[in-house]
């Protein structure tokens, strides 16, 4: 089965990394954009909404929980996966509860993160099929009520 | 194990409320515990009922937990032990393996595990599983020098781990990128040769990046301390003997004290510092050996330096290596079998108590490490 491309916004204060699993993702087919804190993460989307955001949960400012409690406020459907160091495996547990779809550790095994990848958009698209038929019933319902 | 013979605990800490809850926790899991607050009231208990296993707080008030289970394994030596203890106490809990104790547990302890480690002591107790117990020993004893090792480096080792991540990831993601550029027929030489120029650019600037990191991490390591006291070398020889005996004789190593018979052997110097020096040179010779030979600890005395040679029948070193032992993660140990940092810290350790490690290898006939002490400090 051909896989579809993936919106990817990829967050994290590493520029070098950021860049480089940029354009390894690209080789791989999926669009991709960076940010580097978790300020501009949410200003790329607000501009526009992306599948799955990659988000480090350590960054100076604003930490990746927390951008994390934002994203899912604002852009529920948006599926986020987490980074993850050594250090930082219970806040990946905490992250979890708050919303993120996986966590993957730094640094990553390119496969296991393209294979979350692709099972966070087939959930961001089964949850978009399920509100589009949702508003489908109650346009009908209320077509029915006129 | 039966619910009768479920093993009867003693637990001794002088914290009322851990003792209490931890206490209640473990009668309520069907292990019958009695209580006591002090090593004296631990004592007293255990000459009138009935106890299994011991599990003992390392840092009391009075009379502390060593000393507390130094008594109770000359008046109870059937009793086993299981150590609680906090990370600065690991140096001390290392020191009541000598006296006997079966484990030790690091608080904060985990009920599950604590459960696990008592029927487990109980077991040897009972004198099953015969089979395992040995190496169940001998792997303890390996375990207690490792961590041994990276107690005095601390917790750092953890946030290292994370810090060495960041640029491993940015290298582990330019050569799994460049990798798929090259597999892409269509992609033209100037390129290709773009995608290496960057991906390369990139790598070196991450692997500078964490020798930098290593570096601190050894500034950090020879960071001063408080311990200073008289120290007799012969006694340290024999301590780090009676550490690595048990690994050394898994694999048919002899390791033995020898001091040159004249000459003083005592220095005023950091004991634990030392001993991790030691720990590490032995342990880097019984690994050089691997099956079959000896190790000498040969202390040298003298008025106003000492010193404490490890010599090994083992391989040698390659010339080609001899200048690259004492760097940072330099290692030619196979993956996961060492770090690659033991002999950079134990040399920053040394130089920061104004001594000196020197090295001579005969190729094919072994290798001494010898490190040279002064008497006194300024």
């Amino acid at each position: 089965m051909l896989k579809l491309p993936i919106d990817i916004l990829i967050v994290d204060d590493e520029r070098d990394f950021v860049e480089m699993l940029s354009l390894r993702l690209t080789e791989a087919g999926h669009r991709v954009r960076g940010a580097f804190d978790g300020e501009a993460g949410l200003a790329a989307l607000a501009e526009a909404e992306c599948d799955v955001v990659i988000l480090d949960i350590r960054m100076p400012g604003k930490d990746g929980i927390s951008v994390l409690k934002t994203i899912k406020n604002i852009h529920p459907v948006v599926e986020v996966i987490l980074l993850t160091g050594h250090g930082t495996i219970d806040t990946a547990v905490e992250g979890l509860k708050s919303g993120a779809f996986d966590y993957v550790q730094k640094p990553a095994r390119f496969e296991e993160l393209l294979g979350k990848l692709e099972a966070a958009r087939l959930r961001k698209a089964e949850q978009e099929e399920r509100i589009r038929r949702a508003e489908a019933r109650i346009l009908m319902r209320k077509s029915g009520d006129i | 194990m039966s619910e009768a013979e479920q093993p009867r605990v003693l637990l001794v800490d002088d914290e009322a409320d851990f003792l209490a809850s931890l206490g209640q926790r473990l009668n309520l899991r069907g292990l019958p515990t009695l209580m006591a607050a002090s090593g004296s009231e631990a004592l007293a208990i255990l000459g009138r009922e009935p106890v299994d296993v011991v599990v003992l707080d390392v840092r009391m008030p009075g009379m502390d937990g060593i000393e507390t289970l130094r008594r109770i394994k000359e008046s109870h030596p059937r009793v086993e032990v299981v150590m609680l203890t906090g990370h600065a106490d690991l140096e001390s809990s290392i020191e009541g393996m000598r006296f006997g104790f079966f484990d030790y547990l690091t608080k904060p302890v985990q009920l599950q595990q604590l459960i696990a480690k008592i029927e487990e002591a109980s077991r040897r107790r009972l004198g099953e599983p015969i089979e395992g117990h040995e190496t169940f020993t001998d792997k303890l004893q390996q375990h207690m020098i490792v961590a041994d090792r990276l107690a005095s480096l601390g917790e750092l080792a953890a946030s290292i781990a994370h810090e060495i991540n960041n640029p491993l990831a940015v290298i582990s993601e330019s050569a799994g990128w460049l990798r798929s550029r090259a597999a892409r027929p269509e992609l033209g030489e100037a390129e290709l040769r773009g995608s290496v120029g960057l991906a390369l650019d990139k790598i070196e600037a991450a692997v500078d990046r964490a020798a930098r990191i290593a570096q601190n991490f050894l500034r950090f390591a020879r960071a001063p301390d408080a311990v200073v006291r008289e120290i007799d070398l012969r006694e340290l020889a024999a301590e780090v003997r009676d550490l690595s005996f048990r690994g050394a004789r898994l694999n048919n190593i002899e390791i033995e004290v020898t001091a040159s018979p004249d000459g003083e052997t005592s220095l005023v110097s950091d004991p634990y510092q030392l001993r991790q020096v030691l720990l590490n040179l032995v342990t880097n010779a019984l690994q050089a050996i691997g099956r079959d030979g000896r190790v000498e600890i040969k202390v040298g005395g003298g008025p106003e330096q000492v010193s404490i040679a490890v010599i090994d029948d083992g391989p040698g070193i390659p010339d080609e290596h001899i200048e690259r032992i004492f760097e940072p993660f330099f290692t030619t140990k196979k993956e996961g079998h060492g770090t690659g940092l033991g002999l950079a810290v134990s040399r920053g350790i040394v130089e920061k108590l104004g001594g000196r490690i020197e090295v001579e290898s005969r190729p094919g006939a072994g290798c001494t490490f010898r490190v040279v002490l002064p008497r006194h400090r300024d």
